[in-house]
């Protein structure tokens, strides 16, 4: 074997190599200079997004348990993308409230095996590889999402997600294995030739997307995600509505178009229910909350409903679409979560009302806030409306008019409730509002990264070019 | 002979899984799972699988029981009762899971299996080749990654057991306690 081979799992090695050197730190770095490692970890994780984009062959490893090509690889890069911003936006709460605990290396140590697990989730090339991907980037966020033991409800989040998580991989386990049962292969080449709609294989499919519907939080197996992003801090919620759902989308994405292309007259009908079902629940749940966190919760639960839009049209244009969408909503949600994290740094504020006449004193920040919900709501001059509005190509070019339609209609709830933040922000009066404050370096960073993200994103048209021509990979 | 055996081990399984979640005390649950895992063993050794069986004695049935007897002496009381559920619950759940059991069963004995003609073991000289050949079939990466899987449950289990020790703003005189221990 050439080992040069090894240099395509170029995004594994390098990142496995920054959590082993941050271990090393941690342990030989004196207790009062933890703070350099935070410095240090998104210095090297900058370093390592960087180069995540230089080129890369495509090939297969260790016997095709390790697969990569082009679109995997912009994946890759998307998420580290997502990443470096959650870092940035993280590091101001790391630096006043955990590593006078002791316990900032530890942060970005599960957060980067969780990462790696999904690295490995996405360029699998077998049931196995993927089954370990999975539990490698689902256990390190449990302990992330109790990471403020002080707090009862983080500890309550963190309990909640690890046996969420561990029935979800449960199912999704057995689904695979009745999978194994009537094709005789977990590799996913082997699969595809032998697979045929026969109702075990069908069972086996179905136990397996309700698995990975966990992850993704569609309805109905949503229950989890209000509770824990609620109670886990904001920057762990941000990973976990924007990394871990993007990459499990993906995966998904990738083996519904390949292995379970042949079963697609079935879960099209599957996937149509549920995108309804997760639109509808995700958007009337929505209205009612008062907290920012289950806000943005059941948000999320809402635009992975629009994402399924893209699955059901089954082609290249469903796949271009879903990785635009990804792409452009790891930006929006995650500038929405960085201004609730930076006040609730500042403030310790969560609820809407404590929102009212942010305008006034902090001007920047309502701004960012008005453009990320724009962009999630999906208002023309920002990404985000490019974003939906190409799903709903995606379904319609398939025929699905009734379902576009009442996607639109989701979209019109959806607007009353991003709207309703933005009148807080800049309509009502408060008599004692937030303070005026100003961010640190890092904080605003990461908030203009994902501003310039969601306004040129949608500008930009050669980028969406790009990501079709890399999804002719999965045709 | 093997079928009598294969239905002794049946019942055995079902009666003690069952008698593992509807136990009142938690240290008996515990103990009747420690049957059912020796009952999968048991299954293992009838299909040959003299390895994973071995592996299912020692890892599970030997390691894990131990563990989970640990955690429950240390975190509860011994004598504390679980919570019964309510009649009407318990036949709700009943009535789902012979349901599911209903469609699994009806499902599996629909399906037209491939008969497979290999009746070779596999020993453990295999098994452990494979364990670290990076051909086709090996499991090296897999079982590099789980090593990583590893450091990071220990990585987090450490973050949540030591956590509440060093949190200065609640308890300042945790801290001078640590700089005596120091």
């Amino acid at each position: 074997m050439n080992f040069s081979n090894f240099l395509i799992m170029r995004h594994e090695i390098l990142l496995l190599a920054i959590t082993l050197l941050l271990l090393v730190g941690e342990i030989f770095i004196p207790k009062n200079k933890k703070e350099s490692l935070v410095h240090l970890a998104i210095f090297l994780f900058g370093i390592h997004t960087a180069v995540g984009f230089l080129q890369l062959d495509e090939s297969t490893l260790f016997g095709g348990s390790f697969r990569t090509n082009n679109l995997i690889n912009f994946f890759k890069n998307i998420l580290n993308v997502g990443v470096l911003i959650i870092l940035l936006q993280s590091a101001d709460w790391l630096q006043e409230k955990i590593v006078n605990q002791n316990r900032g290396t530890e942060f970005f140590i599960l957060l980067f095996s969780s990462l790696l697990g999904m690295y490995f989730m996405i360029s699998s090339g077998d049931f196995l590889m993927f089954y370990i991907g999975l539990e490698l980037s689902t256990l390190p966020v449990a302990a992330l999402a109790a990471f403020e033991v002080s707090k009862r409800i983080s500890s309550e989040s963190g309990i909640k997600l690890i046996l969420s998580a561990a029935l979800a991989s449960g199912v999704s386990l057995f689904g695979i294995s009745l999978l194994y049962a009537t094709s005789g292969s977990i590799f996913f080449e082997a699969i595809i030739e032998v697979i045929t709609a026969n109702n075990l294989t069908i069972l086996g499919f179905i136990l397996f997307f309700s698995g990975l519907s966990f992850k993704i939080s569609l309805v109905p197996f949503h229950f989890w995600t209000a509770d824990v992003y609620e109670g886990a801090p904001i920057s762990v919620a941000s990973y976990l509505s924007v990394i871990s759902k993007g990459a499990a989308v993906f995966i998904l994405m990738i083996l519904m178009f390949t292995i379970f292309k042949p079963l697609m007259h079935v879960w099209e009908n599957m996937v149509y229910v549920i995108a309804l079902a997760t639109m509808f629940i995700g958007n009337l749940f929505a209205l009612r909350q008062q907290n920012m966190k289950r806000f943005l919760a059941f948000s999320s639960i809402a635009q992975a409903g629009f994402i399924l839009l893209g699955l059901i049209s089954g082609t290249q244009l469903g796949v271009a679409t879903i990785v635009y969408f990804v792409l452009i909503y790891i930006f929006s949600n995650l500038a929405a979560f960085g201004v609730v994290q930076a006040i609730s740094l500042k403030t310790g504020k969560e609820n809407m009302n404590d929102y009212n006449g942010l305008y006034r004193t902090n001007p920047n920040l309502s701004l960012v806030m008005l453009l990320a919900l724009f962009s999630l709501a999906g208002i023309p001059p920002v990404a985000g409306f490019f974003g939906k509005f190409f799903l709903f190509t995606a379904a319609a070019s398939k025929g699905y008019y009734l379902l576009v339609f009442l996607a639109v209609v989701n979209v019109t709830i959806s607007l009353y409730y991003y709207l309703l933040v933005i009148r807080a922000m800049f309509i009502r009066k408060n008599e004692n509002p937030i303070p005026f404050f100003k961010n640190k370096i890092y904080m605003r960073l990461g908030l203009i990264i994902t501003v310039i993200g969601i306004l040129v994103l949608g500008l930009y048209s050669p980028l969406y070019d790009y990501i079709y021509e890399l999804s002719s990979v999965l045709n | 002979m093997e079928r009598y055996i294969f239905y002794i081990l049946a019942v055995l399984l079902i009666v003690s899984a069952i008698a593992a979640v509807s136990s009142k005390k938690m240290l008996r649950s515990v103990i009747y799972l420690l049957f059912t895992l020796c009952g999968i063993a048991g299954i293992y050794f009838l299909i040959d699988y003299n390895f994973l069986a071995a592996i299912q004695l020692t890892v599970y049935a030997g390691g894990i029981i131990v563990l989970i007897i640990f955690s429950v002496i240390l975190v509860h009381h011994i004598e504390m009762e679980l919570e019964v559920a309510k009649l009407s619950k318990k036949l709700l759940v009943g009535a789902a899971c012979a349901l599911g059991l209903g469609v699994f069963l009806a499902t599996i004995y629909a399906h037209d299996f491939k008969v497979v003609e290999n009746f070779n073991t596999t020993t453990t000289e295999q098994i452990g080749l494979k364990l670290l050949s990076y051909e086709a079939g090996g499991f090296i990466l897999p079982f590099e990654l789980i090593s990583v899987l590893l450091l990071a449950s220990m990585i987090g289990a450490i973050v949540i057991a030591k956590g509440k020790k060093l949190v200065k703003s609640e308890k300042s005189n945790v801290e001078s306690i640590q700089k005596n221990n120091n």
